[in-house]
């Protein structure tokens, strides 16, 4: 990911649930008390570059040195959208959770051991990746049992797809970008073929 | 972000690079040898057949003066027996590409061997070997078999062995079968350490169309794995620098 990616930029600004170890005086307004110190143990959603950082940095140099914070996985990562990833993962529309759920996972996989999310998400995704092929090729009326679609429009989406795309998240979005985009070169190839 | 253009060649360009594929054709006219850059054309003679780059064939036979015989692949026998083959005997995998030339001894029946040209196709690889072009044997797809059955069906559609409707509607039959497995073929990266994805006897035009897909496919898989495969890595050289000496545990720290 490239310094300038508006994604990774975006994806740094999700909230993850951090609880502080620490009395920390004058930040009790970040817990709605201001002027007051922020207690230990009290629990601020804080975003993922900042918890990162404060996660990963200690106290100080001795042996009771212990880090600021510690973080939980955040809502769209919780047990029960990996369990319903699990079941089924075309019917989880990952975009309500997190448009960012993808990049979010790789960081907190990154930060934490979770070697079950990595086995899960990687089967979402692969999973997905066929379904989000085979509509980005049916839109624009591509498919040939979409013979009466309107040829090179979007407009061929509609009922149980239209739910589906709608539920990508940007990882996703891209992927169907991609997928589309080669359809519809080849699409007008094949037609550029006949007229010369 | 440094480089506007998709990786790979277009459709565009690969069509353009079929077209230097040979086709036999049948000259209505004499045409004496030209001299071309990739080297002599033969000396056309009616009614004797000659081998063509496509683009020379598909001028001539614009002009009528030649005839070009469709290559034994995309005869409608053929075209039938690779959609069996890939819907009922195998729907996982795609067609294997041609097989390299081979010949057999008539003296000594059953024991064909491969055509051995030391200097030509020693280090040759599919699918540049000289059967993965237009002159695949029947039953076998070669590398461009898309664009040259394409241009041949609209420029020589006459000169199909059967109506050239026909053969495109088993050539749309085969492109969606063929599509739909490069779709389902991502599943195979499902497994730990990412599987592996085989794209043995995929066209050049199906390449081009499915690259910027397949590549985000594997791309997202990787970034997905990156952080288990990190940790196994550390795990493996705090393991290898165990057996070395006991002291070096805390290296990875």
């Amino acid at each position: 990911m490239s310094y300038y990616d508006i994604d990774s930029i975006l994806t740094d600004a999700e909230k993850i649930p951090c609880t502080f170890q620490l009395e920390i005086p004058e930040l009790g307004y970040l817990d709605n008390q201001p002027g007051q110190p922020l207690k230990a143990g009290s629990k601020i959603a804080l975003p993922l570059w900042l918890a990162e950082m404060l996660a990963i940095a200690n106290t100080g140099g001795d042996d009771q040195a212990k880090s600021f914070v510690t973080f939980d996985l955040p809502a769209a990562l919780s047990n029960e959208v990996v369990q319903a990833l699990k079941a089924d993962p075309r019917a989880v529309p990952l975009r309500d959770q997190s448009p960012h759920l993808y990049g979010l996972a790789t960081h907190m996989m990154d930060l934490s051991e979770e070697q079950e999310l990595g086995v899960v998400l990687r089967k979402t995704f692969v999973t997905r990746a066929s379904e989000i092929a085979l509509h980005a090729r049916k839109v624009g009326g591509t498919g040939h049992n979409k013979g009466t679609a309107d040829e090179g429009s979007n407009l061929g989406v509609g009922g149980t797809g239209e739910e589906f795309l709608r539920g990508l998240e940007e990882w996703e979005r891209k992927l169907f970008r991609k997928a589309h985009d080669g359809a519809k070169a080849g699409k007008e190839w094949m037609e550029n073929v006949k007229k010369r | 972000m440094a480089l506007p253009l998709p990786p790979g060649l277009n459709h565009a360009e690969v069509a353009f690079l079929a077209e230097m594929e040979m086709v036999t054709v049948v000259p209505r006219q004499r045409l004496e040898s030209i001299n071309l850059l990739s080297g002599q054309t033969p000396p056309l003679r009616p009614p004797h057949r000659a081998e063509l780059p496509l683009w020379l064939a598909l001028l001539l036979k614009k002009q009528r003066r030649a005839n070009i015989l469709p290559p034994p692949w995309l005869h409608p026998s053929s075209l039938a027996e690779i959609i069996h083959r890939e819907t009922k005997e195998d729907p996982v995998t795609f067609s294997a590409p041609p097989p390299p030339p081979s010949h057999a001894n008539p003296h000594d029946p059953g024991t064909a061997r491969r055509v051995r040209d030391a200097d030509a196709d020693a280090n040759l690889a599919p699918p540049f070997l000289p059967s993965c072009t237009a002159g695949a044997p029947a039953g076998y797809l070669p590398y461009h078999w898309l664009e040259v059955a394409e241009a041949l069906l609209t420029h020589a559609g006459d000169d199909m062995a059967a109506p050239a409707g026909d053969v495109r509607s088993l050539l749309r039959d085969l492109v969606e079968v063929r599509a739909a497995k490069m779709r389902s073929s991502t599943s195979a990266l499902e497994g730990f350490g990412g599987g592996l994805m085989s794209l043995r006897g995929v066209g050049a035009m199906e390449l081009a169309e499915s690259r910027g897909f397949v590549l985000g496919v594997v791309d997202g898989v990787r970034k997905i794995g990156a952080s288990a495969e990190a940790a196994r890595r550390e795990e493996e050289e705090l393991g290898g620098g165990r057996e070395d000496d006991e002291s070096d545990e805390d290296m990875g720290i």
